[in-house]
Protein backbone atom coordinates (compact mmCIF):
# COMPACT_ATOMS: atom_id res chain seq x y z
CA UNK A 1 0.00 0.00 0.00
CA UNK A 2 1.35 3.53 -0.77
CA UNK A 3 1.50 6.83 1.67
CA UNK A 4 -1.03 9.76 1.10
CA UNK A 5 1.67 11.50 -0.66
CA UNK A 6 2.22 9.24 -3.39
CA UNK A 7 -1.95 8.82 -3.74
CA UNK A 8 -1.91 12.48 -3.57
CA UNK A 9 0.77 12.85 -6.39
CA UNK A 10 -1.08 9.83 -8.58
CA UNK A 11 -4.31 11.76 -8.39
CA UNK A 12 -2.18 14.99 -9.63
CA UNK A 13 -0.62 13.10 -12.41
CA UNK A 14 -4.14 11.88 -13.45
CA UNK A 15 -5.79 15.41 -13.24
CA UNK A 16 -2.64 16.67 -15.50
CA UNK A 17 -3.23 14.08 -18.00
CA UNK A 18 -6.57 14.61 -18.04
CA UNK A 19 -6.77 18.33 -18.82
CA UNK A 20 -3.96 17.46 -21.42
CA UNK A 21 -5.89 15.11 -23.04
CA UNK A 22 -9.61 17.09 -23.23
CA UNK A 23 -7.12 20.12 -24.17
CA UNK A 24 -5.55 18.43 -27.43
CA UNK A 25 -9.01 16.74 -28.43
CA UNK A 26 -10.36 20.46 -28.35
CA UNK A 27 -7.45 21.78 -30.34
CA UNK A 28 -7.86 18.65 -33.25
CA UNK A 29 -11.11 19.86 -33.52
CA UNK A 30 -10.91 23.54 -33.24
CA UNK A 31 -8.20 23.43 -35.91
CA UNK A 32 -10.13 22.28 -38.74
CA UNK A 33 -12.96 25.06 -38.08
CA UNK A 34 -10.45 27.55 -37.75
CA UNK A 35 -8.78 26.72 -41.16
CA UNK A 36 -11.85 26.18 -42.87
CA UNK A 37 -12.68 29.94 -41.13
CA UNK A 38 -9.52 30.91 -42.66
CA UNK A 39 -9.77 30.03 -46.18
CA UNK A 40 -13.40 31.22 -46.11
CA UNK A 41 -12.22 34.62 -44.79
CA UNK A 42 -9.16 34.51 -47.01
CA UNK A 43 -11.33 34.15 -50.32
CA UNK A 44 -14.27 36.17 -49.04
CA UNK A 45 -11.54 39.30 -48.44
CA UNK A 46 -10.25 38.34 -51.86
CA UNK A 47 -13.15 38.53 -53.65
CA UNK A 48 -14.51 41.73 -51.57
CA UNK A 49 -11.39 43.46 -52.89
CA UNK A 50 -11.29 43.02 -56.69
CA UNK A 51 -15.72 43.34 -56.33
CA UNK A 52 -16.43 45.97 -53.64
CA UNK A 53 -19.89 46.47 -54.89
CA UNK A 54 -20.91 42.77 -54.58
CA UNK A 55 -19.18 42.38 -50.90
CA UNK A 56 -22.28 41.94 -49.30
CA UNK A 57 -23.76 38.86 -51.50
CA UNK A 58 -19.95 37.40 -50.79
CA UNK A 59 -20.35 37.21 -47.77
CA UNK A 60 -23.43 36.25 -47.45
CA UNK A 61 -22.56 33.07 -49.47
CA UNK A 62 -19.09 33.14 -47.59
CA UNK A 63 -21.09 32.69 -44.17
CA UNK A 64 -23.22 30.57 -45.38
CA UNK A 65 -21.25 28.06 -47.01
CA UNK A 66 -19.20 27.91 -44.31
CA UNK A 67 -21.51 26.85 -42.31
CA UNK A 68 -22.74 24.17 -43.77
CA UNK A 69 -18.83 22.97 -44.29
CA UNK A 70 -18.50 23.12 -40.56
CA UNK A 71 -21.71 21.13 -40.08
CA UNK A 72 -20.68 18.54 -42.42
CA UNK A 73 -16.86 18.26 -40.09
CA UNK A 74 -19.40 18.28 -37.20
CA UNK A 75 -21.16 14.90 -38.98
CA UNK A 76 -18.29 13.41 -40.02
CA UNK A 77 -16.24 13.91 -36.39
CA UNK A 78 -19.60 12.48 -35.09
CA UNK A 79 -19.62 9.35 -37.39
CA UNK A 80 -16.18 8.34 -36.88
CA UNK A 81 -15.61 9.43 -33.70
CA UNK A 82 -19.16 8.91 -31.86
CA UNK A 83 -18.87 12.17 -30.41
CA UNK A 84 -20.44 15.69 -31.41
CA UNK A 85 -18.58 18.46 -31.89
CA UNK A 86 -20.73 21.10 -33.51
CA UNK A 87 -24.72 20.47 -32.32
CA UNK A 88 -27.35 22.06 -31.93
CA UNK A 89 -26.33 24.41 -28.96
CA UNK A 90 -23.21 25.56 -30.89
CA UNK A 91 -25.31 26.25 -34.10
CA UNK A 92 -28.06 28.34 -32.17
CA UNK A 93 -25.14 30.50 -30.20
CA UNK A 94 -23.54 30.92 -33.56
CA UNK A 95 -26.63 32.15 -34.66
CA UNK A 96 -27.42 34.35 -32.00
CA UNK A 97 -23.89 35.73 -31.97
CA UNK A 98 -24.24 36.56 -35.50
CA UNK A 99 -27.65 37.97 -35.62
CA UNK A 100 -26.13 40.42 -32.49
CA UNK A 101 -23.57 41.65 -34.79
CA UNK A 102 -25.47 42.24 -38.02
CA UNK A 103 -28.07 43.91 -35.55
CA UNK A 104 -25.39 46.36 -34.47
CA UNK A 105 -23.05 46.64 -37.81
CA UNK A 106 -26.28 46.59 -40.43
CA UNK A 107 -29.47 47.57 -38.52
CA UNK A 108 -28.85 49.91 -35.49
CA UNK A 109 -25.01 50.79 -36.94
CA UNK A 110 -24.41 53.57 -39.96
CA UNK A 111 -21.03 51.99 -40.59
CA UNK A 112 -18.79 52.56 -43.91
CA UNK A 113 -17.52 48.96 -45.57
CA UNK A 114 -14.16 49.54 -44.12
CA UNK A 115 -15.89 49.88 -40.51
CA UNK A 116 -17.63 46.72 -40.97
CA UNK A 117 -14.79 44.58 -42.16
CA UNK A 118 -12.89 45.62 -39.09
CA UNK A 119 -15.87 45.40 -36.63
CA UNK A 120 -16.64 41.82 -38.06
CA UNK A 121 -13.06 40.95 -37.72
CA UNK A 122 -12.22 41.89 -34.07
CA UNK A 123 -16.08 41.10 -33.34
CA UNK A 124 -15.52 37.19 -34.74
CA UNK A 125 -12.01 37.37 -32.51
CA UNK A 126 -13.62 38.24 -29.12
CA UNK A 127 -14.50 34.84 -28.49
CA UNK A 128 -11.64 33.54 -29.75
CA UNK A 129 -9.69 35.36 -26.93
CA UNK A 130 -12.51 34.41 -24.11
CA UNK A 131 -12.33 31.02 -25.32
CA UNK A 132 -8.42 30.96 -24.53
CA UNK A 133 -8.96 31.92 -21.09
CA UNK A 134 -10.67 27.83 -20.20
CA UNK A 135 -8.80 26.22 -23.33
CA UNK A 136 -5.54 27.56 -24.07
CA UNK A 137 -3.22 30.85 -24.33
CA UNK A 138 -2.91 29.87 -28.24
CA UNK A 139 -6.89 31.14 -28.85
CA UNK A 140 -5.59 34.77 -26.81
CA UNK A 141 -2.82 34.93 -29.25
CA UNK A 142 -4.66 34.05 -32.31
CA UNK A 143 -7.55 36.75 -31.36
CA UNK A 144 -5.09 39.57 -29.90
CA UNK A 145 -2.95 39.06 -32.85
CA UNK A 146 -5.98 39.36 -35.66
CA UNK A 147 -6.94 42.09 -33.22
CA UNK A 148 -4.02 44.57 -33.38
CA UNK A 149 -3.24 43.55 -37.00
CA UNK A 150 -7.15 44.32 -38.06
CA UNK A 151 -6.68 48.16 -36.19
CA UNK A 152 -3.37 48.74 -37.29
CA UNK A 153 -4.67 47.93 -41.58
CA UNK A 154 -7.85 49.65 -40.56
CA UNK A 155 -5.69 52.83 -39.80
CA UNK A 156 -2.42 52.60 -41.56
CA UNK A 157 -3.36 50.30 -45.06
CA UNK A 158 -5.20 52.71 -46.74
CA UNK A 159 -6.89 50.92 -50.20
CA UNK A 160 -5.17 47.82 -49.44
CA UNK A 161 -7.19 47.48 -46.26
CA UNK A 162 -9.07 44.67 -48.13
CA UNK A 163 -6.36 43.27 -48.80
CA UNK A 164 -4.16 43.30 -45.84
CA UNK A 165 -7.91 41.43 -44.32
CA UNK A 166 -7.17 38.63 -46.20
CA UNK A 167 -3.50 38.05 -45.71
CA UNK A 168 -4.24 39.05 -41.86
CA UNK A 169 -8.05 37.57 -41.11
CA UNK A 170 -7.60 34.66 -43.19
CA UNK A 171 -3.97 33.71 -43.27
CA UNK A 172 -4.07 34.13 -39.12
CA UNK A 173 -6.85 32.02 -38.95
CA UNK A 174 -4.89 29.79 -41.31
CA UNK A 175 -1.96 29.52 -39.78
CA UNK A 176 -3.45 29.05 -36.41
CA UNK A 177 -5.52 25.99 -37.48
CA UNK A 178 -2.04 24.58 -38.85
CA UNK A 179 0.11 24.83 -35.54
CA UNK A 180 -3.04 23.85 -33.03
CA UNK A 181 -2.88 20.21 -35.42
CA UNK A 182 0.94 20.09 -34.85
CA UNK A 183 0.90 21.09 -31.08
CA UNK B 1 -10.22 0.07 2.50
CA UNK B 2 -10.23 -1.32 -1.04
CA UNK B 3 -6.74 -2.66 -2.81
CA UNK B 4 -4.83 -0.76 -5.19
CA UNK B 5 -5.24 -2.05 -8.70
CA UNK B 6 -1.89 -3.43 -9.76
CA UNK B 7 -1.96 -3.39 -13.06
CA UNK B 8 -3.36 0.40 -13.57
CA UNK B 9 -1.19 1.60 -10.83
CA UNK B 10 2.14 1.02 -12.83
CA UNK B 11 3.36 4.74 -13.31
CA UNK B 12 3.44 4.38 -17.10
CA UNK B 13 -0.19 2.61 -16.88
CA UNK B 14 -1.52 5.08 -14.83
CA UNK B 15 -1.06 7.16 -17.10
CA UNK B 16 -2.24 5.62 -20.36
CA UNK B 17 -5.30 5.34 -18.46
CA UNK B 18 -5.54 8.69 -17.12
CA UNK B 19 -5.77 9.67 -20.80
CA UNK B 20 -7.68 7.10 -21.97
CA UNK B 21 -10.30 7.87 -19.59
CA UNK B 22 -10.47 11.50 -20.33
CA UNK B 23 -12.37 10.69 -23.49
CA UNK B 24 -15.63 10.00 -23.98
CA UNK B 25 -16.28 6.00 -24.26
CA UNK B 26 -16.44 5.80 -27.95
CA UNK B 27 -12.99 7.66 -28.59
CA UNK B 28 -9.30 6.33 -28.24
CA UNK B 29 -6.28 7.64 -29.02
CA UNK B 30 -3.36 6.98 -31.92
CA UNK B 31 -0.73 5.24 -30.83
CA UNK B 32 1.31 8.20 -31.67
CA UNK B 33 -0.77 11.09 -29.95
CA UNK B 34 -0.46 8.40 -26.78
CA UNK B 35 3.10 8.48 -26.91
CA UNK B 36 3.20 11.73 -27.09
CA UNK B 37 1.21 12.52 -23.74
CA UNK B 38 2.70 10.17 -21.99
CA UNK B 39 6.19 10.79 -22.69
CA UNK B 40 7.44 7.01 -23.19
CA UNK B 41 9.01 5.33 -25.79
CA UNK B 42 7.84 3.00 -28.43
CA UNK B 43 8.89 -0.32 -26.81
CA UNK B 44 7.93 0.79 -23.51
CA UNK B 45 4.61 1.70 -24.62
CA UNK B 46 3.80 -1.13 -26.36
CA UNK B 47 4.62 -3.36 -23.88
CA UNK B 48 2.36 -1.71 -21.46
CA UNK B 49 -0.77 -1.33 -23.69
CA UNK B 50 0.02 -5.10 -24.30
CA UNK B 51 -0.46 -5.66 -20.48
CA UNK B 52 -3.54 -3.41 -20.34
CA UNK B 53 -4.90 -5.39 -23.22
CA UNK B 54 -4.34 -8.74 -21.50
CA UNK B 55 -6.01 -7.53 -18.43
CA UNK B 56 -9.33 -6.24 -20.72
CA UNK B 57 -8.50 -2.34 -19.51
CA UNK B 58 -8.33 -1.50 -23.28
CA UNK B 59 -8.88 -2.36 -26.87
CA UNK B 60 -6.42 -2.54 -29.39
CA UNK B 61 -7.67 -1.58 -32.88
CA UNK B 62 -5.09 -1.71 -35.93
CA UNK B 63 -6.12 -0.17 -39.08
CA UNK B 64 -4.76 1.34 -42.38
CA UNK B 65 -5.72 5.15 -43.06
CA UNK B 66 -4.63 5.26 -46.65
CA UNK B 67 -0.96 3.20 -46.75
CA UNK B 68 -0.27 3.91 -43.22
CA UNK B 69 -0.95 1.39 -40.02
CA UNK B 70 -2.53 3.01 -37.42
CA UNK B 71 -3.02 1.93 -33.69
CA UNK B 72 -5.54 3.08 -31.63
CA UNK B 73 -6.55 2.52 -28.15
CA UNK B 74 -9.68 2.90 -26.64
CA UNK B 75 -10.35 2.08 -22.98
CA UNK B 76 -13.02 -0.89 -22.18
CA UNK B 77 -16.11 -0.54 -19.83
CA UNK B 78 -13.73 -2.91 -17.40
CA UNK B 79 -10.91 -0.45 -17.98
CA UNK B 80 -12.68 2.62 -17.12
CA UNK B 81 -14.70 0.77 -13.98
CA UNK B 82 -10.89 -0.59 -12.47
CA UNK B 83 -9.99 3.09 -12.82
CA UNK B 84 -12.84 4.58 -11.46
CA UNK B 85 -12.22 2.45 -8.32
CA UNK B 86 -8.55 2.96 -8.21
CA UNK B 87 -9.05 6.75 -8.23
CA UNK B 88 -11.31 5.90 -5.50
CA UNK B 89 -9.20 3.70 -3.01
CA UNK B 90 -6.22 6.87 -3.82
CA UNK B 91 -8.74 9.12 -2.36
CA UNK B 92 -9.43 7.11 0.23
CA UNK B 93 -6.14 6.82 1.29
CA UNK B 94 -5.56 10.27 1.19
CA UNK B 95 -8.82 10.89 3.19
CA UNK B 96 -7.99 8.46 5.60
CA UNK B 97 -4.56 9.61 6.33
CA UNK B 98 -6.12 13.57 6.99
CA UNK B 99 -8.54 11.57 9.66
CA UNK B 100 -11.86 11.81 7.66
Amino acid sequence: MINSQEAGAALMEIESLSRLVRQSVFYRHASTMLILWGVATFIGYLLSFFAPAAAPVIWSVVIVAGVICATIIGALNKKREGVSTFDARATAAFTAFVAFGCLWSIVFGNMAPRQIGAFWTTYFMLPYVMTGFWFGRVFVVIGMSVIALTLLGYFFAGPWFTLWMAVVNGGGLLLGGLWMRRS
Amino acid sequence: MAELDDIIHQPLRLKIMAALNALHPAQGLDFPRLKKLTGATDGNLGAHIETLAKAGYVSVEKAFVGKKPQTTVTATATGRGAFARHVATLREIIATAEGK
